[in-house]
């Protein structure tokens, strides 16, 4: 148990929420998080936020829940918003909407926490009935009104987020989620019934938060991209489209094609004739997924765990950042049992649910969205002409002489440091110290004078890897200590890292540093970069790995390196 | 029935079959708070399929007084 991730939660609430920390607790183990909760007293949201020594800031919470309710807010003006004029009214929102604001800044000053702040739920009754529309500032648009100001206002803030309350009673219904014997009793909002579903939409935000999101789904062909066995039914006689059954997995391919353009990963895992089910992917007119979607592709009779390792090998992610859709349990089962990392979902029978059950899945959020994130499947369709290139090149040293790797290191500032936090959050393999930053951090390293921190951006004949290498490095006198040291696996095996590395010894060497000193952080993922060091010709010195800058530096004349200064 | 609202109440206040009976309260069953005892009616409502009024569970200061509720709804 000692990888458990840990996590602390702050909930505040403007009633009772009683039963939610619980709830975080077991959603929290089941994903292999040790989560820490606080929850303010009844109501005491406001001492809590704006008393700097409250116990809640003590508490120290990473992540912090906002959760406040529309009769809160509202007031007795809930009951009838027409009791005082329209110039109030609008003078009541800007309020509101300060007020909310300023404990959102409050909390992210007084601490490192990121902040959740719930949306409020449009009342769904108004005094005026149908005409609540017609009046200027309706009880509707009042609520309207301070959804979307807090919504804009918090847009630019990285370190905020907005919950849609009213998405999660969209979604539940407000008959189910309020429960006025429950309310009157104890101030409950939520229907006590509902705290699970609740709980399950907050999660969203830890996938995010600690980085722990899936990035590719891998999918069966027959009866799970289409219905029935195209070796038994044929290109003609299998159900895409046409027919009640056909149209389910239409549906599910067009949500399927939405999640790849923003970044997820599709692979193909199927026990078929290759010809026969290339063939539909190809060629039938009802197939929303095309052929360059995928970015892998195994067609085949090998067993599907092996299918499963062999896609992982060859996109370079991690088997705990696949999930894995197979409408045969059989298939499922061996999956389980074989590769436990992956994500394998209980498809239900009936494959009208399928789009559903893809899309109530909270595994693909991700805190901060950067370019990189979106133009993954561009990336990896790049990387799939790389391997094929590969293949036809039978000398490796030729091989990436002809890839014509360009390295632009750049410094961190307002465009790279996101990207360069990401980076230190989610990279496993090649990482040398697996030392996490929050941007703040990063903020920090980039205006202390005795810190180098920079990124490289990666690119080659196929295309542009975007950010993919990033380092910290502790400037002291005579030396310098690397903090961290990083390469996202997409651009493993290229090279990269010793090309970064000799950039920055002769660097040093320039600074007359002496000695360059770094070390190796063994996880149970770091293994590619183990010898690193090593092999570059770092000696061990205690727990060091040392390079005296009078040593030969490796030269890496296959890749050019760009420094923007 | 009683089996069956043993169970949930074990359950609920996470204590054993053994440690409830007729007379079992707030007074004497420290898992037994306000909270808690809304999580009760509620899974009792889930499980028993039906729906109380609101004064019938003010009303229940015992076991045996909610053994009398249930029964009058099924």
């Amino acid at each position: 148990m000692t990888d458990m991730k840990k996590l602390r939660i702050g909930i505040l609430g403007s009633f009772t929420l009683n039963g939610v920390d619980e709830m975080f607790k077991e959603f929290c183990f089941n994903r292999n998080i040790d989560c820490e909760t606080y929850t303010c007293g009844y109501n005491q949201y406001n001492q809590d936020i704006l008393k700097k020594d409250s116990s809640f800031y003590k508490f120290q919470p990473e992540l912090t829940f906002l959760i406040l309710d529309v009769r809160h807010i509202l007031g007795d003006l809930f009951f009838d918003s027409y009791k005082i004029t329209n110039l109030e009214r609008s003078e009541f929102i800007e309020q509101k909407v300060d007020d909310v604001f300023n404990l959102i800044k409050s909390i992210t000053k007084n601490s490192n926490s990121k902040v959740i702040i719930s949306n409020f739920q449009y009342p769904t009754y108004s005094p005026y009935g149908i005409n609540d529309g017609k009046k200027e500032l309706g009880l509707k648009e009042i609520i309207e009104d301070i959804n979307n100001k807090i919504r804009d206002r918090i847009k630019k803030e990285k370190s905020v987020f907005v919950f849609d309350f009213n998405g999660f009673v969209t979604k539940y219904g407000e008959v189910n989620v309020f429960n006025f014997q429950q309310y009157f009793s104890g101030d409950i909002k939520i229907a006590i019934r509902y705290t699970k579903e609740f709980v399950n939409e907050l999660m969203q935000f830890v996938v995010a938060y600690l980085g722990i999101s899936k990035k590719c789904i891998v999918l069966d062909l027959d009866n799970t991209l289409w219905g029935g066995i195209v070796g038994e039914d044929g290109f003609d006689g299998i159900k895409l489209g046409d027919d009640p059954i056909g149209r389910s997995f239409v549906e599910f391919q067009k949500r399927l094609l939405a999640l790849s353009n923003r970044g997820i990963i599709l692979a193909i895992n199927s026990r078929n004739n290759f010809e026969d089910a290339i063939k539909v992917i190809r060629e039938h007119p009802n197939m929303i997924l095309k052929e360059n979607d995928f970015s892998c592709v195994r067609i085949n009779w090998n067993n599907k765990a092996l299918n499963l390792r062999e896609i992982s090998k060859e996109l370079n992610i991690g088997l705990d950042s696949i999930v894995f859709f197979d409408d045969d349990p059989i298939n499922r089962e061996l999956v389980k049992r074989e590769v436990p990392e992956v994500y394998v979902i209980d498809l239900p029978n009936d494959s009208s649910e399928f789009a559903h059950e893809l899309t109530t899945m909270i595994e693909f959020e991700i805190w901060n969205m950067t370019g990189e994130d979106i133009q993954k499947k561009k990336m990896y369709q790049e990387q799939k002409q790389r391997i094929e290139y590969e293949e036809k090149i039978d000398n490796y040293e030729e091989f990436l002489r002809k890839m014509d790797i360009q390295i632009e290191i750049k410094e961190a500032d307002n465009f790279t440091i996101p990207r360069i936090s990401q980076l230190t959050l989610k990279t496993n393999q090649f990482n040398l110290t697996t030392k996490r930053y929050q941007e703040k951090e990063i903020l920090s390293f980039s205006q202390d004078r005795n810190s180098v921190i920079e990124c490289a951006r990666v690119k080659d004949k196929f295309g542009d890897n975007g950010i993919t290498g990033v380092y910290i490095i502790k400037k002291e006198d005579k030396e310098w200590i690397i903090d961290t040291f990083l390469l996202s696996c997409r651009i493993i095996g290229r090279d990269v890292e010793n090309a970064l590395l000799s950039e920055i010894i002769k660097r040093a060497k320039k600074e007359n540093v002496k000695k360059i000193k770094g070390i190796f952080i063994p996880t149970k993922k770091n293994k590619p970069a183990e010898k690193f060091f090593q092999e570059f010709g770092f000696k061990k010195e205690n727990e060091y790995w040392v390079f005296d800058t009078e040593q030969t530096i490796k030269s890496v004349d296959h890749i050019k390196i760009i420094k923007n200064e | 029935m009683n089996e069956r609202l043993y169970k949930i109440i074990s359950q609920v206040f996470n204590i054993r079959l053994e440690d409830i009976n007729e007379e079992s309260s707030p007074e004497n069953l420290e898992e037994w708070d306000s909270f808690k005892f809304l999580v009760l009616m509620d899974k009792i409502e889930t499980e028993f399929n039906t729906k109380f009024d609101l004064k019938d569970i003010l009303e229940i200061k015992k076991v045996k007084d909610l053994e009398k509720v249930i029964s009058k709804y099924i």
